[in-house]
């Protein structure tokens, strides 16, 4: 093992000048922080900031147009899901977070429905395989959202009333066909 | 007499108020001042009412939770000398404030009141005094512990402060012979001269070094960063281990007082005390040329407003240097005290003398 | 015996066998739909189309006998283009929603497609609407969009059904199943209708949408519905999550067995295995605290049981206690529990035979009266006939003589009705053995949960004298635990008894002692279990082959 051992000049081991320019930089930053401060309580210069801390349940982190967040299900436009159960998310969800109970559907051209949708947010690793595998656009992680904590288990498990209700994040890449927004995705089963 | 007392009272009253206040809000302000340094915003969250105003209830917040949580005595330690030991703290810190001038006398109503609480004629000996009677809130605190990591982290904070006792003591020796006196209301006097008509004489054009080894030393006597290895929080067991409740907060803010009295006395020794440059005691006057009259009782307001804000302006750069530096490791600690301070301070003493009998 | 060569490889089959039997001993497999070797061939799906050297055309190889030095090849370029021709057709108006199919992960149409085309649609006209979610009666739901057309349904009701329901309507792409008018869907044997359906076309209402085929693990069992012994696959689940309820196993399916069941399983049967999983299951051992049941551990439950029957025995002799095995148990069980009560405790009133047990309803076919499935086993150990028999035995209960019954599995009270109720009320010490809660163990003073069919090994010896072998495919619920490993548990409270520790062991005891069984292993039963040297004498009433 080589060891290094720096030097001093004199300037530096007199200590005093280095200790003057340390105590400039912090100064200089509390002087510009302060002002800042300062003039966003007068309404001035909102656009600079003045500490780059986020405030995180008042404020929250733009996230990227491919993010993956909670999950929603997509609505039909009478606002039932999309979904018709046929559990492919359940299937190539690799920890098991999604249990879904089908049922008959009233119309026979739609045939099945999730009569639940369990997301088990405690289990998801949000690897976004169950988007993919939806053969019909039902399950999406584009809400923007983290889960939010709980004080059970049952409290992280939501449920499809919860999921039909989450709205995407504007300009998410993944959604493609929001319920009032743009046309629907001509869907490969034709449900 | 009554009046006397009376007078005195309400002095006191103001001292402590003022620096008690100063102490709370600094507990508040070195969260926020490190936040601004750090281009954060610092805690903001207690709120009343949602009212949340900087975070200003921190330190109430702080104090309830102080004063409702366990005050816990080691069962096999002294109990009596642990419960005095904070206390110990706190008195050393507040009393040093009874000597120092925070404004011109006052005449008012044909009696003149000094800004004072108590003029001494001992000043600065009793301000060394009472700053080395610290340590033994500190020792004791350890001792009455009945723990070992307590009681050497008492020793080790207790060398400390005697080491730079010494190089604090050196280096006013300088003050004294600059100004003659030992008495801090002739020492802030003698600071509204001006050498060559024009500049301040202050102690810190008087004496530049005697200042830096004055201010160093009393930082480390405060036991604040660089200088805080007796506290240390996340890293070694200190003299206060044992400590909960109120009592820890006792010694947190014996050290904020610290921080202000600190600051009080490096106001009263090296910055003019409460002068103001080129505002005596007639009013406003330009060196040679003219004055502009002020009412005697406005003066003395500025002079103790002049005062406040110095004392806070050193409040504040505390607060950056606690935040600046790192610590000092313990050997660099007692080499830098021993080898550095203290022969620079005798160093300071020889060239005053040298500068006095030129001159 | 004609010998022929198929795929370079030859083989000497029986005169009149098909090319597709042929290739299928040959281990080779030619797909097919519209084939079932238990039903009639039409020649309608042309999927099983292979070459024959000097045949003009491809030949259809299910309706094709072999002749002697033929030479076939099933897997040229030509066959394969016909089989992607073939399903290219079929999925013309097939609908592309597999995802919803219940059939999905077991239909041939899916699998072959992904064998052997891989192609995607041409197709671009509409495809044709058919009907969907057609009722079929309470137990079948039709999808005529699905249906291929390949009338193996057709050909089921009219030739093992016994009865002409079902039936083509219509032309060409428009052909639908349908059932003829005036007619009903409500034989016995429905269930084999998704069974033969090769799409999802057909697919019974207890599964439908319950559970996807590939979240079911698979093991062979045997139906416990009737003392025929059909040879089936319990499909069951080993996920547990609250959407469930608990739900266990989601279906039992017929496997082949020629000798007993072909390759059916009756409604009764097949529907039958929802008492495994039913809320009633008694999974923890209970003890009788006034009018209620308070729930306890094995060791307590255990101790008390043998504790009382010593007392009984010592007081009042062995003949003052009364069993009343049921024949739901397996071999290995009954022969635990003749092992604890006929040999260690000498308790001769042992009688299987609960008055009216043996007088369901037979329709000739495979659904046999006695709606047991170890009816024979019981008899061979010699269950019965030792002592009084259970009418005797509760008259002695009213009268006293008899202070303790112990019903392992038994309910009386379901076929004798208040007389077994009132024997029930009035006995010292009631003890019942078994898995689900009925009015017997209403009347019970010490409950042990048992296991069911599913959840122990064993075996059960059907009408004809043949053991068949029941795997374990979950573990019991709760804290129930196999009858042979209660007996032997109780056993050794009581005194000397063999520590069996497995289901097998026991067996090889059944084989040592019980002369029928001689030789006998599991081995040696394999899948499709073995028949008994019976000895002579009468035997039950339905045996007849």
């Amino acid at each position: 093992m080589k060891i290094v051992t720096q030097k001093l000049t004199t300037k530096e081991s007199l200590y005093f000048f280095e200790i003057a320019k340390g105590l400039w930089i912090t100064a200089r930053h509390f002087v510009k922080n302060m002002y800042f401060h300062i003039a966003h309580l007068y309404g001035k210069y909102q656009e600079v900031p003045a500490a780059v801390t986020i405030q995180y349940p008042e404020e929250k982190i733009p996230v990227s147009k491919r993010w993956r967040g909670n999950h929603r299900i997509n609505s039909r436009p009478d606002g039932s899901p999309r979904c018709v159960a046929c559990m492919l998310c359940e299937t190539v969800c690799p920890v098991q977070c999604i249990h879904i109970i089908a049922g008959e559907h009233p119309d026979p051209n739609i045939e099945k429905y999730p009569v639940s949708f369990d997301v088990d947010v405690t289990r998801c690793c949000w690897c976004g395989m169950c988007e993919e595998a939806c053969p019909v656009d039902a399950i999406y992680m584009d809400t923007g959202k983290t889960p939010e904590p709980g004080y059970s288990r049952e409290d992280l498990v939501y449920h499809k009333e919860q999921l039909l209700k989450e709205t995407p994040l504007p300009n998410y890449q993944r959604s493609l066909n929001t319920p009032g927004q743009g046309p629907m995705k001509a869907n490969p089963m034709g449900l | 007499m009554y009046l006397d007392i009376i007078i005195t009272l309400i002095k006191i009253a103001i001292v402590f108020g003022f620096v008690l206040n100063v102490a709370a809000i600094l507990s508040w302000a070195e969260r926020k001042q490190s936040a601004v340094m750090q281009d954060r915003i610092g805690a903001n969250r207690a709120d009343v009412l949602g009212f949340r105003i900087f975070g200003l209830f921190h330190p109430i917040a702080d104090t309830i939770k102080m004063l409702t949580k366990e005050d816990w005595v080691p069962p096999a330690g002294d109990a009596f000398v642990h419960t005095m030991a904070p206390f110990l703290a706190l008195f050393t810190a507040l009393v040093v404030f009874a000597v120092i001038p925070f404004g011109d006398t006052l005449h008012i109503a044909g009696r003149d009141i000094p800004l004072q609480i108590a003029d001494l004629n001992v000043g600065i000996l009793f301000i060394v005094a009472f700053g080395g009677l610290g340590f033994y809130s500190v020792v004791l605190a350890g001792w009455s512990s009945e723990n070992k990591y307590s009681l050497l982290g008492s020793l080790r904070a207790a060398a400390q402060l005697i080491s730079y006792e010494l190089a604090l003591g050196l280096s006013i020796v300088g003050i004294v012979m600059v100004y003659g006196s030992i008495e801090l209301d002739d020492i802030a006097r003698a600071q509204g001269q001006y050498i060559l008509g024009f500049i301040p004489y202050w102690g810190i054009i008087a004496q530049p070094l005697g200042f830096l080894l004055f201010f160093t030393a009393a930082v480390a006597e405060t036991k604040r960063v660089p200088f805080d290895l007796p506290e240390s929080e996340s890293e070694i067991i200190g003299y206060f281990t044992e400590y909960s409740g109120m009592k820890f907060g006792a010694f947190w803010m014996g050290e904020f007082i610290e921080v202000v009295a600190v600051a009080g006395v490096v106001t009263a020794l090296y910055f003019g005390g409460w002068q103001i440059p080129f505002v005596n005691n007639q009013g406003i006057f330009f060196p040679g040329l003219f004055t502009i009259p002020l009412p005697h009782v406005l003066i003395v307001l500025l002079q103790v407003a002049a005062f406040g804000l110095k004392v806070l302006f050193f409040c504040w750069f505390m607060l950056l240097v606690r935040w600046t530096l790192p610590r000092f490791r313990y050997d660099q600690l007692m080499a830098f005290g021993w080898k550095f301070m203290v022969p620079l301070a005798l160093l300071n003493i020889l060239v005053t003398g040298l500068f006095m009998y030129v001159f | 015996m004609p010998t022929v060569t198929i795929d370079e490889r030859q083989v000497t089959v029986d005169p009149g066998t098909s090319i597709l039997e042929a290739a299928k001993k040959l281990g080779i497999f030619i797909p097919h739909y519209c084939y079932h070797p238990r039903l009639t061939i039409v020649d309608a799906c042309r999927m099983c189309l292979v070459e024959v050297k000097g045949a003009p055309k491809l030949v259809t190889s299910c309706s094709n006998a072999v002749a002697d030095n033929m030479v076939v090849f099933t897997d040229t370029p030509k066959v394969e283009e016909a089989r992607q021709s073939v399903l290219e057709f079929l999925l013309i108006n097939h609908p592309l929603d597999c995802p919803i199919c219940d059939k999905s992960g077991e239909c041939l149409l899916q699998n072959y497609y992904f064998c052997h085309s891989r192609k995607p649609s041409r197709f671009k006209e509409n495809k044709v609407k058919k009907h969907k979610v057609v009722d079929l009666g309470p137990k079948i739901v039709l999808d005529s969009e699905r249906c291929i057309v390949c009338t193996r349904c057709v050909r089921f009701c009219k030739e093992v059904a016994g009865e002409e329901i079902l039936g083509i309507f219509n032309r060409a792409d428009h052909s639908e199943i349908g059932v003829f008018p005036g007619k009903k869907l409500e034989n016995n044997y429905q269930g084999n209708l998704a069974d033969v359906c090769p799409v999802g076309a057909l697919t019974a209402r207890d599964f439908r949408f319950k559970c996807r085929s590939w979240f079911l693990c698979q093991i062979d069992t045997i139906c416990p519905g009737c003392s025929n012994g059909c040879n089936a696959v319990v499909h069951f689940t080993l996920r547990n999550f609250n959407g469930l309820k608990g739900q266990r196993v989601f279906r039992l399916t017929p496997r082949e067995n020629n000798d007993v069941n072909k390759v059916w399983l009756c409604d009764v049967g097949r529907w039958g295995y929802a008492f495994v999983d039913s809320i009633d299951r008694l999974t923890m051992p209970a003890m009788r605290k006034g009018e209620d049941f308070v729930k306890t551990d094995w060791n307590t439950a255990l101790k008390e049981t043998a504790n009382r029957l010593k007392t009984l025995v010592e007081r009042y002799g062995a003949n003052a206690i009364g069993v009343i095995p049921s024949p739901h148990l397996t071999n290995e069980d009954l022969y635990a529990l003749k092992c604890l009560f006929g040999c260690l405790l000498k308790i001769a009133n042992i009688d299987f035979k609960v008055p009216g047990f043996d007088k369901g309803e037979d329709d000739k076919i495979l659904l046999k009266a006695d709606r047991h499935p170890n009816t024979k086993g019981a008899e061979l150990l010699g269950l019965s006939g030792t002592g009084l028999s259970v009418e005797a035995m509760m008259d002695k209960v009213k009268a006293g003589e008899i202070k303790a019954l112990y019903l392992a599995g038994s309910d009386p009270v379901k076929y004798m009705g208040e007389k077994a109720e009132e024997a029930l009320s009035r006995a010292e010490l009631v003890i019942f053995q078994g898995t689900n809660f009925n009015a017997s163990c209403k009347l019970a003073h010490i409950v042990l949960p048992g296991a069911t069919f599913v959840e122990k090994e064993g075996t059960f010896t059907n009408y004809q004298g043949r053991v068949q072998k029941v795997n374990k495919a979950l573990e019991p619920l709760g804290e129930a635990m196999a009858d042979w490993e209660i007996f032997t548990r109780l056993g050794q409270m009581l005194g000397v008894f063999p520590s069996y520790r497995s289901a097998e062991e026991v067996f090889m005891d059944i084989a040592r002692e019980v002369a029928p069984f001689a030789g006998i292993t599991y081995k040696k039963i394999g899948s499709q279990g073995i028949k008994l040297t019976l000895p002579e004498g009468p035997v039950l009433s339905e045996a007849k082959e």
